[in-house]
């Protein structure tokens, strides 16, 4: 596959996909910062369409695992391999030209754009206006402006977003803050989604309706997700299989169930008293309301 | 919920929803209305305004074109700018030096002599070019260092323009001939089209068309792809990275652009004022358009043009109403003084007040525009209102919009669509 950007083929294609070929790997990733080890020759590879979830106690490299995805972080050492290029040697800004759209754990980046605008910046890889033609903004601008502004309306009534379109985003309640971002991260057209705490500090219903949004995307869209979350129940009911890192090291990967029953998981979750976690049970536990 | 079939782009491409369509620029009855005052002012104005007041108003349009050079570098995509006084004598020089007389003595600076639709857009050009050149690595800088670097441009400007005798004329300065445009040249009375017009009164025109031309071309910006893209690097560096937007290029483009439009705008200081110094591109003059932004508003097409008003024509205008001397050498209040006092009054009262400048002002106490958040709004306000009151931050009304935990969904999502 070319490295090089070429604008007649996008990266979302999903049908160029090869099943047999695992979309992302990572192979022996270490990141370190001044000494303090943030992720220890962490290996693991996600397949097409899959739902991989990360999960770990706090401090334990999910969220640098997903910054050196959006090559936020360089790594010290490692491999990183997604659609058979070398993740690595891209810049920050050409990760979702790729197709790696990325949701952010806390909103708050851009308060003062509205929804739809903050849509229509998640397509900014997919539009092409430079200055001159935008600021001129005569037939194919308009077009183009037209044309995403339609796929953008078409997400953000998949997402029960419509009503607040206009709406800045800094006005907007925590939970719909975040259920815009992730709309915005579908208006990236990805490949790969990263989910970064999709549910923090949501309450229970809202938590539902991520749940059922994330399935959707997988089983509709089928794009390929990876889901770092807190929330156990919310892992354990949706993964396909799931990687447990403490203190940067992964301790575990695998099914769901066969996570759960694993004891360095039991005893990095819950310490050495504990005897299982809670189970994928319909009734999620309480989720801490903000 | 979510559709099975994807939205593709060949699908969009041939039925559009009128819904997403993007708001023309005379969208609405209101805007028509506006056009049809803004018409009527402008006529009244040219119609009826003294030659004293065609200057300041010209100098004030000029000023205009420069607030919103910096507006789209230090408002849209904020990066600190303190240079554009550099970047004005850039173009005003540009501008003396192609279309300035040819020397009639050695000591005289050169000119080439060249009509005004040469010298106008190169002036802008140059300064572009000069822009390209030093933007890599300005840019690398952000915040107060980049304020520092565009500073310190302007004291290498100042101290180039004091001594490139040949085509400033030294700390002397030079003069500037009378633009013209094949037969007629701006300094006499012109007919156009049977109508009589006074040298301001044709300075005004010229530089209205280029101050609507660069407004509309900024306007159109702010709204596209590139306008998010900018707001986007403003708010958060790393979160437009992650949208995939190239921040050096983004930045670069605002710069190029901000140094194109202050270029032009100094090229027409020159032929307005006929005469330049290199002590007029000043520190000073960087700062005034600083203080012009925060006056008239932040990212604002309007809130520039306005700003320019209260800081280039303010003055200006107490100076020709106020009873006060310009100057008491030393005792009592001075016109100048009460300027400055004005002037310095109205930074502190924007900055603290009202972040939006008077645009923002303007904006809010429209009806219809964008109102505040308010405690209680949104209680009859549509569908999608959102009450906050102290902590809890509750969904008034979407919430019957979404289904419940127990509802099958796929049933509500699709229904709307």
């Amino acid at each position: 596959m070319s490295e090089r950007p070429d604008p007649s083929k996008r990266a979302s294609d999903n049908h160029q996909i090869d099943p047999r070929e695992p979309l992302l790997r990572v192979e022996q990733l270490s990141v370190r910062f001044a000494g303090v080890r943030a992720l220890s020759e962490v290996s693991f590879v996600v397949w097409p369409g899959e739902l991989f979830a990360v999960i770990g106690p706090n401090g334990a490299g999910k969220t640098s695992l997903f910054n050196v995805l959006s090559r936020v972080y360089q790594p010290e050492a490692g491999r990183v391999t997604f659609a058979g290029q070398d993740l690595l040697r891209l810049k920050p800004h050409q990760v979702a030209r790729a197709g790696i759209a990325r949701t952010f754990q806390n909103m708050g980046q851009f308060p003062t754009m509205t929804v739809l605008d903050y849509l229509l910046l998640g397509r900014h890889t997919r539009m092409h206006s430079g200055i001159l033609r935008a600021g001129l903004f005569i037939g194919p601008t308009r077009r183009e402006e037209w044309e995403n502004r339609a796929y953008c309306l078409h997400i953000l009534d998949l997402l029960n977003l419509k009503e607040v379109r206009d709406r800045p985003l800094g006005s907007l309640p925590y939970g719909l803050q975040k259920r815009a971002d992730l709309a915005r991260a579908l208006a990236m057209e990805p490949r790969l989604l990263l989910l970064d705490e999709p549910v923090a500090g949501m309450s229970l219903e809202e938590t539902e309706e991520i749940a059922a949004i994330i399935l959707e995307i997988k089983e509709q869209l089928g794009i390929t997700q990876i889901l770092v979350e807190h929330d156990m129940a919310l892992v354990m009911g949706l993964a396909d299989r799931v990687l447990v890192l403490d203190f940067g090291r992964v301790i575990a990967e695998g099914r769901p169930a066969e996570v759960q029953a694993n004891p360095a998981v039991i005893k990095a979750y819950l310490g050495e008293e504990s005897e299982q976690l809670p189970a994928p049970a319909d009734d999620l536990p309480a989720v801490s309301e903000n | 919920m979510i559709a099975t079939k994807e939205p593709g782009r060949s699908r969009l491409r041939q039925e559009l929803p009128r819904e997403a369509e993007p708001p023309h620029l005379l969208g609405s009855l209101a805007r028509w209305l506006w056009l049809g005052v803004g018409v009527l002012a402008l006529l009244l104005f040219f119609s009826l305004a003294s030659d004293d007041w065609f200057t300041i108003v010209n100098y004030c349009l000029i000023a205009a074109i420069a607030t919103l050079a910096l507006n789209l570098l230090s408002g849209y995509t904020g990066q600190i700018s303190l240079g554009l006084a550099f970047f004005m004598g850039l173009g005003g020089y540009t501008a003396a030096l192609l279309g300035g007389n040819p020397p009639a003595g050695p000591l005289d600076p050169w000119g080439l002599g060249l009509p005004v639709f040469i010298w106008l857009p190169a002036a802008g050009l140059v300064a572009a070019l000069v822009g390209a050149l030093i933007g890599p690595s300005a840019l690398r800088l952000r915040g107060f260092y980049l304020g520092i670097v565009t500073l310190a441009l302007v004291f290498i400007g100042n101290y180039l323009f004091r001594n490139l005798n040949f085509i400033t004329g030294g700390p002397q300065g030079r003069n500037f001939p009378v633009p013209a445009f094949g037969g007629f040249s701006l300094d006499q009375q012109n007919s156009i089209l049977g109508v009589a017009l006074t040298s301001g009164q044709q300075y005004f025109l010229l530089i209205l068309v280029v101050l609507l031309l660069s407004a509309l071309f900024v306007y159109n910006l702010s709204r596209s792809r590139v306008g998010r893209a900018m707001r986007a690097v403003r708010d958060h560096e790393v979160g437009a990275a992650i949208m995939g937007v190239n921040l050096f290029e983004v930045k670069m483009g605002a710069f190029v652009l901000s140094s194109f439009l202050a270029g032009v705008a100094g090229a027409l200081y020159v032929s307005y004022a006929r005469y330049v110094i290199p002590d007029y591109w000043s520190l000073s003059l960087s700062i005034q358009f600083v203080a012009a932004i925060i006056i008239g508003g932040i990212a604002d097409v309007w809130g520039s043009i306005l700003g320019a008003a209260f800081v280039f024509a303010l003055p200006q205008v107490i100076d020709y109403f106020s009873l006060l001397p310009p100057s008491t050498g030393g005792g009592g209040l001075s016109s100048g003084d009460l300027n400055a006092l004005l002037y310095g009054l109205l930074i502190i009262v924007f900055l603290l007040f009202e972040p939006g400048g008077v645009i923002g002002l303007v904006r809010r106490l429209r009806p219809g525009g964008p109102r505040p958040q308010r405690l209680g709004t949104g209680a009859s306000a549509g569908a999608a209102t959102v009450k906050e009151g102290g902590e809890s931050i509750e969904v008034v009304d979407l919430q019957q919009h979404l289904p419940g935990p127990g509802e099958e969904r796929g049933s509500s999502g699709t229904g709307a669509s």
